[in-house]
């Protein structure tokens, strides 16, 4: 039985090339989608003739475009929303891996935004040296923190992250906004704080470059023009850390474990409570570290009332850690789309008069056709149409053609194998025989 | 000991106690429509989403009939189109409930703001005169009754429909076939399919009758309370009332009541607006009870067991 080395290899590298592609699928389709979808919303509510809806919806995908990623300065624009877009989902994305729902990346970020800015409002005088690893540590820690509890009550109490989060979310938005309307209300405007100390800002790229490899290197012009501030390579960085947590350390493994199949990894002596903790509190670090480099890198610098609960980061997130199923490359990927959505949206509304909104239902949608997978559900319906047309329109053909059948294969689809299927009777389901047509065998022939 | 000043100042006012039986009944019929939900099994934290689809279809159907009825009746067929979406992707389609519950608010959000520009040419509704608003109804004699009469009965019109709704929804779901099926689906519906119960027609119904709920919720923030329509206008009692749902541990008596103890911190944060007392810190009291609820040191939290599970036609 000696298999060539060679074809082995070969097919495996065929085998892993299909199941990438496949595994793309499901996310290109969601998009084309989505977008298919918003040009009619767009056609629709565009007054005028057929060609003038239709070039309306043109101009505002380029827009769209445009505003998105179409000058160095809209890029960078995007690159500051995908920032906290990327840590936000990083955070979702994990918990996922253990089959958790971290829907609380929102009011993580609050907390770990909020705690960097007090951090900076009580030490003034410290140097940037000092301030700034403080407040980037601050937010990880109040952000763990916020996650953490959601883990703690999962694990040791068993009350659902579903709610928790959400319950957490409305917690941390009106503990913010007190602070932020009270103790640390700037003296000039009301609901907003003061700007955090000058030096406790991080640097802009292109000022950044221009100071270093920029000495030697040839200098950015305008470097004003590209807002886009260093945070953004804290967030490359936490893209790696995690990968390297996932795939390459025995927590990933255990989470992944626990999360593909928790009673193997009790049998196997995984500490499961300990993980489903740690990894909330993982997550919630992911997110607050967003809060702290959104209020250090993005302009005003400043926390203003009711912002965290408007800033929809915390959803969009969801979207992204699904939409990237949950890959380190799929998270960034999917981060750009929705982030260049956003800044993208705005643009469009000023330049093309669509109203950026239609970013949000696009967003839906997207979300929509990924938990319902509906391009596996058109695959399997289209499947099924060659099987009942070879049934020639019996009444048992038409019968299986819209029998629900099982959705993937799981443990569920084994232990249904050779039993009844939904709610057709076994005994006029189709039989195939063996030209491969199917017959209408009646039970009484049996 | 400031706070027990103002609070006893506050409390003997009819004002307030009116208030926070208004946003008890706000808060009340999305929670029964989420517990419905639930109770069938399928988890709608969508309620924030369908109110903000009502609250707008509500104005903009009222506008467009020139009459009341016609906003009620629009806001409460847009809950439960939106409702129609999350069952159909949640039940047909397996889909994660979870995620289809923030698609819808996040579609709501979009398509309401969306609309309302478009409609309006990023004007926004005008206030709504006094003809397209929903009334407040006193009810006769005892609504001249000393400090209850105020409370209970010179309420909005919507205010009496919720509790119909409460007594109805509590009678339906404990003392008929048809709660009783509801309540079968949600737990078990392999048994309930087994017994002859169309699970998918349940959980349908459940759902859209959610929608249905929210919306008219939506047409009584719009319609009723604020008599316009503002973007992004549920701004978070959708989530309030999900908490109320499980803070009642999925039953109506106590989800109204639940929804009672969150109106009346609602009622006071505005009250105490001008008082040294935050109202910021007093509007995270209904989460946190929450979060003591669920916890289980208040007793424990169920929820109905197969809840939030797709049902496979035949799995077991």
């Amino acid at each position: 039985m000696a298999v060539p080395l060679a074809a082995t290899t070969a097919s495996n590298v065929m085998a892993r090339i299909r199941k990438i592609l496949q595994s793309f699928a499901g996310p290109i389709f969601a998009v084309v989608l989505a977008m298919v979808a918003g040009s009619i919303v767009i056609m629709v509510t565009t007054p005028g003739s057929l060609p003038d809806r239709l070039s309306g919806a043109v101009a505002a995908y380029q827009a769209l475009l445009y505003g998105a990623f179409g000058s160095g300065q809209n890029l960078s624009f995007t690159l500051t929303t995908v920032t906290p877009l990327i840590l936000a989902s990083i955070s979702v994305a994990l918990t996922f891996r253990a089959k958790l729902f971290n829907i609380g990346a929102g009011g993580q970020l609050a907390m770990g935004g909020m705690t960097a800015g007090v951090i900076g409002f009580e030490l003034p005088h410290a140097p940037g040296w000092v301030l700034i690893p403080l407040m980037i540590i601050g937010g990880i820690i109040a952000g763990a923190i916020w996650g953490g509890i959601a883990g703690f009550l999962k694990a040791w109490r068993g009350a659902h992250e579903v709610v928790t989060t959400i319950m957490l979310n409305w917690i941390a938005f009106f503990f913010t906004n007190y602070l932020i309307n009270g103790p640390f209300q700037s003296l000039h405007t009301a609901n907003q704080t003061d700007p955090i100390p000058t030096q406790a800002t991080l640097p802009h790229i292109s000022n950044f470059y221009n100071y270093t490899l920029g000495t030697f290197l040839p200098k950015i012009a305008n470097p004003s023009l590209y807002f886009v501030d260093v945070g953004f390579f804290f967030s490359l960085l936490a893209l790696v850390i995690y990968w390297f947590i996932i795939s390459r350390t025995t927590f990933g493994y255990e989470v992944r474990v626990i999360g593909e199949n928790p009673k193997a990894a009790h049998y196997a002596g995984i500490p499961i409570k300990r993980n489903i903790f740690l990894v909330m509190a993982i997550g919630g670090a992911f997110s607050g570290l967003a809060g702290a480099l959104q209020l250090m890198g993005q302009f005003p610098y400043q926390l203003i009332a009711n912002t965290f609960a408007t800033q929809s980061t915390g959803f969009d997130a969801i979207g992204v850690a699904l939409l990237g199923r949950t890959t380190s490359i799929g998270v960034f990927l999917a981060s750009l789309l929705f982030g260049g959505l956003r800044q993208g949206g705005t643009y469009m509304q000023i330049s093309a008069g669509v109203p950026g909104d239609i970013v949000y239902i696009m967003q839906a949608l997207v979300l929509f056709s990924i938990a319902a997978e509906f391009l596996a559900s058109i695959q399997r319906s289209l499947r099924r149409r060659s099987i009942s047309r070879r049934a020639a329109l019996s009444p048992s053909g038409l019968a299986t053609a819209v029998a629900p059948l099982p959705d993937t294969l799981d443990e569920r689809d084994l232990n249904n194998r050779g039993k009844d299927n939904g709610n057709v009777p076994e005994q006029i389901a189709p039989v195939r025989d063996k030209s491969g047509d199917t017959i209408n065998r009646p039970p009484t022939e049996e | 000991m400031l706070f027990l000043q103002v609070l006893l100042r506050v409390l003997p006012s009819s004002d307030l106690w009116n208030a926070t039986l208004q946003f008890g009944a706000l808060l009340l019929l999305p929670a029964l429509g989420g517990l419905i939900s639930e109770r069938s099994g399928i988890v709608n934290i969508a309620m924030e989403g369908m109110m903000l689809t009502g609250a707008y279809a509500g104005v903009m159907s009222a506008l467009a009939t020139q009459s009341v009825f016609g906003g009620l009746v629009g806001a409460m067929v847009a809950g439960g189109l939106m409702a129609l979406v999350h069952a159909f992707v949640s039940i047909n389609f397996k889909a994660n409930q979870i995620v289809s519950g923030i698609a819808i608010n996040l579609a709501a959000l979009g398509l309401t703001n969306f609309l309302l520009f478009v409609q309006t040419g990023g004007q926004g509704v005008p206030s709504l005169k006094d003809s397209l608003r929903l009334p407040n109804v006193s009810l006769g004699p005892i609504s001249h009754i000393p400090f209850i009469g105020p409370v209970f009965f010179q309420q909005n019109i919507i205010f009496y429909i919720a509790i119909l709704i409460l007594i109805g929804i509590q009678f339906m779901l404990f003392r008929t076939n048809i709660g009783l099926r509801i309540r079968a689906v949600g737990e078990h519906p392999q048994a309930a399919d087994t017994a002859g119960v169309n699970v998918y027609l349940v959980r349908y119904s459940c759902v859209i009758a959610s929608g249905i709920l929210s919306g008219l919720a939506g047409a009584f923030l719009s319609l009723g309370i604020a008599g316009i329509f503002n973007s992004n206008m549920t701004d978070g009692v959708g989530f309030i009332a999900l908490a109320a749902m499980i803070f009642g541990r999925y039953t109506p008596w106590s989800t109204g009541v639940a929804c009672l103890i969150f109106g009346l911190g609602e009622a006071l944060s505005i009250r105490l607006q001008d008082s040294h007392i935050s109202p910021d810190l007093l509007s995270t009291i209904p989460y946190i009870l929450t979060l003591i609820a669920l916890v289980g040191l208040i007793g424990r939290t169920t929820p109905p067991a197969a809840d939030g599970v797709p049902y496979y036609p035949g799995s077991e």
